[in-house]
């Protein structure tokens, strides 16, 4: 299944110019070890992959929340990324280095959208890194929370 | 006053240790369960960076516009940080967040910001020169807010963890002081047992000295001892035991006893074993115990007993005694008592035979005169008669008549003197005085002499003689002629005037039959049993002469020489059937 995907993801970045995948703007840039370096992806590249939903709690809001998305490790896959730490940025500079170990451990998913709405770019949006920290005891750490990049921007594979 | 038992005083003090133990444990688990869900919650809130990141994300709007003023930045640039600014207090008004701003007393202010950035959010949509520096004033109050939030935040976030150190301080306490129990109730437990462990060893110290003693006497008693558990299987065999049995130890003890030896297969024993097993005590006297097919057995006493403990039954107990001793002894006595009492025997017997020798002597002579008195009678007139006569016609008589008178007489003293022989015989015989010879004789040609000195004293009588097979017996000839004389004798004096008497010799094998056959009235059925004794004559026989010893004679001797006579009655047949045995191959 993700090989087919995987495939038909190979065959739109070699028919888009480089960098700028889609018709629309390019929200997230994965740079680093990755197929040709560097790809962009805009929101319908990402709504053309695997739709996964996650519900979860987080710190920063109250009640439990359905986020729709994309798994990270598929996405990595797609771009044949290859590494094991990601440094994850978001609009503000804010940055982070998450090991590729947390994507194959947990879904952790990219979502776009936040109980079937879109995320807002003034708000968490247009991407966040949400991991499903009610099902897993260890994910509920201080450690884990910083990881929750919102407003992503950038993903550098090192 | 009722005393509590010594067992229970000393649990008392261990019970309460491991309920203090408990107790506390259970106690300072709970505290620190609510520390650490305490810690794990709280950790995670983290304002002052919030702060910082708000306070950060407005500088940087207010820069981004003026440098859009000096024409440095595109108006994209100001919706992208405005939009930052926005999401950051967008974080500030969610749940946790705003919760905490309003702890601070900074509620409303943020409401009247959060309505300010409403406001001057389609400013960016077209940004004119005024606009831009509208746009700047309006975003002034933000960085100052941000400032003071921060300010305030760091405070109470201090004064949050101080608060929460000093729970967490007076948690751990509290744990500490439950901690200095647990290992105040963990001292008292070890003591104890260590105590009850130096308890412990001292009686297991005594209880191997008992069972060493045991052992001891176990081992060095002379009876065989063995145990076996509820399965019947061995668990205990000592050396008597295995010196009697013959099989050692090593070979008894874990395997069924009725496989360890034949002697504890033998249906009695095994359910004595069994009975044993049940509750009941058995006991078996003087057992053979063959300890190898060949050897004399030895004989044992053997006791069973149940071994019971505070559960029931857990096996029995085997007590055995070698009292082959004994047993000899018993047998010896035995013995003696027997040969005793077969002397005894010998000698009660010898007397009595005296004494019926003795009683028939009298008999005889009592008989002997009765005979006398009723048989010489008959023919001692017929000779006085004759004689008489003779006396009478003394000179008239012719020598005929003389030499005739004269054989009645004699024959009369002869008959008189066959009486007497036959009584005479029949004493010795009683007596025991009579022995036989034994030769092999022809009964056919014995038997034509008798039919010729039959004819002479009785011409009409008419015998037969038929044979059939060998006629030679092995008998005293003397007796077996004496026997068959008799016989034939008795035939024609009881048979039918005139009817023919018949002797059949017939070879059967090992005996020689001869069978004496008259016709006539036969003997009375209650007779028959007792025609052969002696002194008893047939009713019959009334006006006959005879001694009533003929027959008895005639059995005795036939029976002194391996023979027999036996009656035998047919259809108005009389039958004495003379057995005599035939020589061997091996007889001379």
């Amino acid at each position: 299944m993700r090989n087919r995907w995987a495939a038909g993801l190979a065959v739109i970045l070699l028919t888009a110019p480089h960098g700028a995948a889609g018709d629309g703007d390019a929200i997230l840039r994965i740079t680093g070890n990755v197929t040709g370096g560097a790809v962009a992806f805009d929101l319908d590249d990402l709504h053309d992959l695997p739709r996964v939903t996650l519900e979860t709690s987080t710190v920063v809001t109250d009640g439990i929340h359905r986020f729709t998305g994309v798994l990270m490790r598929d996405l990595l896959a797609g771009v044949e990324a290859d590494g094991d730490t990601v440094t994850a940025t978001a609009l503000n500079d804010y940055a982070v280095d998450i090991p590729v170990a947390d994507f194959r451990d947990y879904d952790v998913i990219v979502a776009y959208a936040m109980d079937g709405t879109p995320l807002d770019r003034a708000d968490k949006g247009p991407l966040w890194i949400v991991y499903p920290r009610d099902d897993h005891t260890a994910l509920q750490d201080i450690r884990y929370d910083y990881r929750w990049v919102w407003q992503l921007a950038r993903l550098d594979i090192r | 006053m009722t005393r509590l038992p010594r067992p229970a005083i000393r649990l008392v003090l261990p019970f309460l240790a491991v309920v203090i133990f408990a107790g506390l444990l259970a106690f300072s688990l709970v505290r620190m369960t609510r520390v650490e869900s305490d810690m794990r919650v709280d950790a995670e809130q983290n304002m002052l960076w919030v702060m910082h990141q708000a306070a950060s994300a407005a500088r940087r709007v207010t820069e981004t516009t003026l440098r859009a003023e000096l024409g440095e930045a595109e108006p994209a640039e100001i919706a992208l940080r405005l939009d930052i600014l926005r999401s950051r207090v967008a974080l500030l008004n969610a749940g946790p967040q705003r919760r905490f701003v309003e702890r601070i007393g900074l509620g409303k202010e943020l409401d009247r910001l959060t309505d300010t950035l409403a406001e001057i959010a389609p400013m960016v949509e077209d940004p004119g020169d005024g606009r831009l520096a509208e746009l700047r004033a309006a975003l002034a109050p933000f960085p100052p807010f941000f400032a003071r939030a921060a300010n305030k935040t760091m405070i109470a976030e201090w004064d949050d963890l101080g608060a929460r150190l000093g729970t967490y301080r007076a948690e751990l306490q509290t744990t500490i002081v439950a901690l200095i129990g647990i290992l105040a109730a963990g001292g008292v437990l070890a003591a104890t047992l260590v105590v009850a462990l130096r308890d412990s060893r001292h009686r297991n110290r005594m209880l191997r000295q008992a069972r060493d003693f045991s052992g001891l006497l176990i081992a060095s008693s002379g009876e065989g001892i063995a145990a076996v558990d509820r399965t019947g299987r061995c668990t205990l065999w000592n050396g008597a035991m295995a010196d009697m049995v013959g099989r050692p130890a090593e070979h008894a003890v874990g395997r069924p006893l009725n496989e360890v030896s034949g002697f504890f297969a033998v249906t009695a024993i095994r359910d004595g074993i069994a009975r044993a097993l049940a509750g009941e005590n058995a006991r078996f006297r003087l057992q053979p115990l063959f300890r190898n097919q060949d050897d004399t057995p030895l004989h044992v006493d053997l006791r069973l007993f149940p071994m019971r403990d505070e559960t029931g039954i857990v096996g029995a107990i085997a007590f055995m005694h070698d009292a082959s001793d004994r047993h000899a002894a018993e047998r010896k006595d035995a013995e003696n008592r027997a040969r005793l009492e077969q002397l005894v025997a010998e000698r009660t017997r010898k007397l009595d035979d005296a004494l019926r020798r003795e009683r028939s002597a009298a008999d005889l002579y009592r008989n002997f005169a009765a005979m006398i008195s009723h048989q010489f009678r008959t023919p001692l007139a017929v000779a006085d008669s004759a004689l008489q006569r003779l006396i009478r016609r003394a000179g008239r008589a012719d020598t005929r008549e003389v030499g005739e008178r004269a054989a009645r007489a004699r024959d009369a003293i002869a008959g008189l003197t066959r009486l007497v022989d036959s009584t005479l015989d029949a004493a010795r015989i009683e007596t025991g005085q009579m022995d036989a010879r034994r030769e092999r004789c022809d009964l056919a040609a014995m038997l034509h002499d008798i039919r010729e000195q039959q004819r002479a004293a009785a011409p009409d009588a008419q015998i037969e003689i038929t044979t059939s097979g060998d006629t030679v017996a092995l008998c005293d000839p003397a007796h077996a002629e004496q026997v068959l004389k008799n016989l034939v004798a008795n035939a024609v004096t009881y048979g039918a005037p005139g009817s023919p008497i018949t002797v059949a010799l017939s070879d059967h094998g090992d005996t020689l039959r001869c069978d004496i056959s008259n016709i006539g009235p036969g003997i009375a059925d209650a007779e028959r049993a007792r025609i052969f004794e002696r002194n008893v004559r047939g009713t019959n026989s009334v006006g006959k002469p005879g001694t009533g010893v003929g027959l008895f004679i005639g059995r005795t001797l036939a029976r002194m020489q391996g023979g027999d006579i036996a009656l035998l009655t047919g259809d108005g047949t009389t039958t004495f059937r003379l057995s005599l045995p035939r020589p061997t191959e091996a007889t001379p």
